[in-house]
């Protein structure tokens, strides 16, 4: 039986930098798998790659066994691979509302042309969309500001629309790029609560992170990049006594110290 | 076969020096001088005035061409473009002001020139014949040879000279240039001083060849532009590249194509089009964003 | 703008432009209007096309090509292979997009200058093309085009035979200006469905944009071939009123006023290049009393625009006549 996300030798160089190198992992459906490293591990590239936004050099992404790599990326996302950006991409001369109601754009069925002519279809989804994001808005805490647009927003709220614009796609994976930059002791207490009833909807999560308390408090298994190659893979405790991520991130000041 | 050469490296001199022109406005300052052509028509009256109607030698001629275009050059820089790109960060609003002054060399061109076709004596008689498989005007050959040192000269300084040395810094990164100490102001204007000359010096030397009237300018952009789009834009051996390209494609077009009528530049674009699917920075271009 | 204000709105605008025209040019005895508004009608249409362009974030500076484009398969097709007028209209559109889908696919990808560049191209090839093309008559243009004939439908007469009119510019006047509403309202429908939304979406965030789902490649070439249909029509019956169509009947000048008449009236709202694209027309016209100073005191004030309001230009709220901004349409 297909794993449900698999990574397979993964590579991604650009000219004469590889910045992912052969990397192999896969994700259970269902869990919450964080990917960690230094700077420069090649964290964002490698959530790039699996969100079909760069071409991979080497290795694939398979989903369900299907691959999803190396496609348009509007095709992997409509495959239910979603991602969120860093600094919390959203469009920002729109609402909070319409943000997340034309995020639905991904489960429409209606065509281009519907929208022009107001098809049956068209309107169904204007109708649906419109309940749906108002749901998630209500999830996520966002329905006080759901009229405001979104170039207004606060940093923490900013956040949460970022995520409400990924739930809103109805993904089957979704990749969160650094959701708790930033934040405060208290602000990612709430985000992890956040983002655990995500996952409690039946979705699978991917997060990039360096906030390390968090990452340990949420994740059922941690990938650790350095160098783009993958130096240890398994459960919070497992990876926390690990020497070689240990070395990993404390490495270079052990050599400027002379230890 | 060989003919066909030597006309297009002839014809691929004159435009690479155009292109050169452009592209180094482009790479300096980010904007697509469309008024090139006009500042290529400008050189040529200019030449024709001074070498035509005063009679005066025609390396004066070229010369005031060059300082003409320079002096022109450097004043649309300072008072037109550096005002707006100060006051506005949309690429429209540079776009608008070169359609602009494109607009306004047309006319201050009919106006003091006139419409009428304008040529000039030959700087050269003779020609030049190698056993009937090469047959190419003494003159010709000259602006050839004048315009393939001048790309050279035009190299050199860039690579070598302190000025150059600076529009590059500039052109690469114009922030960490300025960090350096650049005067930004400064070597924009000389830049696009230099740029004009370019393009004035080629209208000079054609002037002796081709002639010159007021209505070709858009035109001379358009095919300014092609070269740019072939070699890559901001780039100086795309420049150049692209220029001999043009230049070899119109010759190669021109003798094999004749008998379908003047379909040449049709196949030119539609290649175009192929070849930026393919490869949208052009030949040589950074990979834009 | 509420939606009875809104109604309102268009309803004088139609009355002005369906009835008050035509009554104030016989009273008037200006005669020659008709052909200047006829113009401005037609010219915006085009300009409309130019204007969904930018809403795609591409700054389109060849729609002269299409309307030449259009203006030729029209009159080619009746003139030749004596089609009717009121056929070879949409077949010109088509022919435009079709044309537009080829050449978009390669080029739409580009960016900024890059793509602005290689329209300018398109419009001085679709020049040459015409002089070149054994079919196009050369450099001679399509002359004597007839006007256009009677158009039945099921037997009944729906527009009579220009050439059996007393007079044919109120007919181009109407067929034009109706042509014209329904280009604009097909666009402000456009720009206020959801597929308005998707096209601002890629505006603001390409790569958000795509990973909602935004087949950000389709989108594109959809809406430039809507644009370059609209070029086409325009063409077409400029072509019909000029009874003639020439190589040089599009240029590279006039591309770059189509681009001109978006940015005059507003890139934010849909019946900008309407509003653009009369200003414009009108203070050419009027420029032509300066006789040979016309081009220079036109590109001086052009200039002087650009210095003095340089972002101004691009964003002033001139009216809010047909619906405000777009964005909030």
């Amino acid at each position: 039986m297909a794993e449900f996300l698999e990574v397979d030798g993964l590579t991604k160089r650009f000219g004469g930098l590889t910045a992912v190198s052969n990397v192999t992992f896969s994700v259970r459906e269902h869990e919450i798998l964080s990917v960690i490293g230094p700077n420069g591990a090649g964290k964002s590239t490698l959530f790039k790659l699996i969100a079909s936004f760069l071409r991979t050099s080497a290795g694939e992404v398979r989903y369900r066994g299907e691959r999803i790599s190396n496609l348009a990326p509007h095709v992997t996302a409509r495959k239910g691979i979603v991602r969120t950006f860093q600094e919390s991409k959203i469009f920002k001369d729109m609402t909070v509302r319409d943000n997340v109601i034309i995020a639905h754009h991904l489960r429409s069925s209606a065509s281009l042309f519907g929208y022009f002519i107001k098809s049956r279809a068209a309107v169904r989804d204007e109708r649906e969309f419109g309940l749906s994001a108002d749901r998630i808005l209500e999830f996520l805490g966002l329905d006080g500001i759901k009229n405001e647009v979104a170039s207004t927003l606060p940093q923490g709220h900013l956040r949460a629309l970022g995520i409400a614009i990924g739930l809103a796609t109805g993904p089957k994976v979704l990749l969160l790029d650094e959701p708790f930059a930033g934040m405060n002791h208290d602000e990612t207490k709430r985000a992890v609560e956040m983002v655990r009833s995500v996952r409690d909807r039946g979705v699978t999560l991917l997060l990039v992170e360096h906030d390390m308390s968090a990452v340990m408090n949420i994740s059922d298994r941690i990938v650790v990049l350095n160098f783009g190659e993958k130096i240890a893979e398994g459960a919070p405790e497992a990876i926390q006594q690990d020497e070689k991520v240990i070395e990993a991130y404390l490495g270079v000041e052990d050599d400027t110290i002379g230890l | 076969m060989e003919q066909v050469v030597v006309n297009g490296l002839y014809l691929g001199a004159q435009y690479a020096l155009i292109a050169l022109g452009l592209t180094l406005i482009f790479a300096l300052m980010n904007v697509l001088n469309f008024a090139h052509g006009q500042l290529y028509v400008l050189g040529g009256f200019v030449t024709y005035t001074i070498y035509g109607q005063l009679k005066l030698p025609f390396v004066v001629a070229l010369i005031a061409a060059a300082v003409t275009l320079a002096i022109v050059g450097a004043l649309i820089e300072r008072f037109l473009f550096r005002t707006v790109i100060r006051r506005s960060a949309r690429e429209e609003s540079t776009m608008l002001l070169a359609a602009g002054i494109a607009f306004f060399l047309d006319a201050v061109i009919l106006l003091v020139f006139g419409e009428k076709q304008r040529g000039v004596p030959k700087i050269i008689d003779g020609v030049f014949n190698w056993d009937f498989r090469v047959i190419m005007p003494y003159d010709r050959i000259l602006v050839g040879f004048l315009a393939i040192l001048s790309i050279v000269a035009f190299v050199l300084y860039m690579q070598y000279s302190k000025t150059g040395r600076a529009m590059r810094a500039l052109a690469q990164d114009r922030v960490a240039a300025q960090l350096m100490g650049v005067n930004v102001d400064r070597y924009s204007m000389i830049g696009f001083a230099l740029g004009a000359l370019l393009a004035g010096v080629v209208g000079g030397l054609l002037v002796t060849i081709t002639g010159v009237n007021s209505g070709i300018g858009g035109p001379i952009s358009i095919k300014a532009f092609m070269m740019v789009m072939i070699g890559g834009a901001g780039v100086i051996s795309g420049a150049i590249a692209g220029g001999f390209i043009l230049g070899m494609l119109e010759s190669v077009g021109l003798t094999v194509l004749h008998s379908y009528g003047d379909i040449t530049y049709l196949v030119i674009f539609a290649s175009l089009m192929v070849f930026l699917s393919i490869r949208p920075q052009g030949l040589m271009g950074k990979p834009w964003g | 703008m509420t939606q009875g204000a809104r109604i309102a709105w268009v309803g004088v605008f139609l009355a002005v432009v369906l009835v008050g025209v035509p009554v104030f040019i016989s009273l008037s005895g200006r005669w020659d209007l008709y052909f200047t508004l006829t113009s401005v009608a037609l010219l915006s249409i085009a300009s409309g096309g130019v204007w969904l362009t930018f809403y795609i974030g591409r700054i389109n500076i060849g729609q002269g090509a299409y309307a030449l484009i259009g203006g030729y398969v029209s009159a080619i097709l009746v003139v030749k292979y004596g089609v009717s007028f009121w056929l070879t209209l949409p077949i010109a559109g088509l022919f435009c997009v079709v044309a537009s889908v080829l050449i978009g696919l390669p080029i739409l990808r580009l960016r900024g200058v890059y793509f602005a560049m290689i329209t300018l191209v398109l419009t001085e090839v679709a020049r040459l093309s015409m002089l070149a093309l054994p079919i196009t008559n050369g450099a001679k243009g399509m002359t004597n085009i007839p006007l256009p004939g009677a158009l039945d439908l099921f037997g009944v007469t729906v527009i009579p035979d220009f050439a059996s009119l007393a007079d044919v510019k109120p007919a181009f006047y109407y067929l034009s200006v109706t042509l014209m509403i329904l280009s604009f309202a097909a666009l402000y429908r456009l720009v206020n469905s959801r597929l308005g939304q998707l096209c601002r979406s890629l505006q603001q965030n390409e790569e958000l944009a795509s990973s909602i789902g935004v087949n950000i490649a389709y989108l594109r070439i959809v809406a430039y071939a809507i644009s370059s249909f609209l070029g086409g029509i325009g063409g077409a019956i400029f072509a019909a009123i000029s009874q003639s169509v020439y190589p040089s009947s599009f240029t590279i000048a006039d591309s770059i006023n189509f681009m001109l008449n978006c940015f005059l009236g507003g890139l934010g709202y849909v019946f900008g290049p309407m509003l653009g694209t009369l200003v414009l027309y009108f203070g050419w016209d009027i420029l032509f009393q300066t006789g040979e100073f016309q081009l220079l005191i036109f590109s001086s004030v052009l200039i002087g625009l650009i210095l003095a309001l340089p972002n101004g230009l691009l964003s002033v709220r001139l009216t809010k006549l047909g619906g405000g901004p777009a964005r909030r349409g």
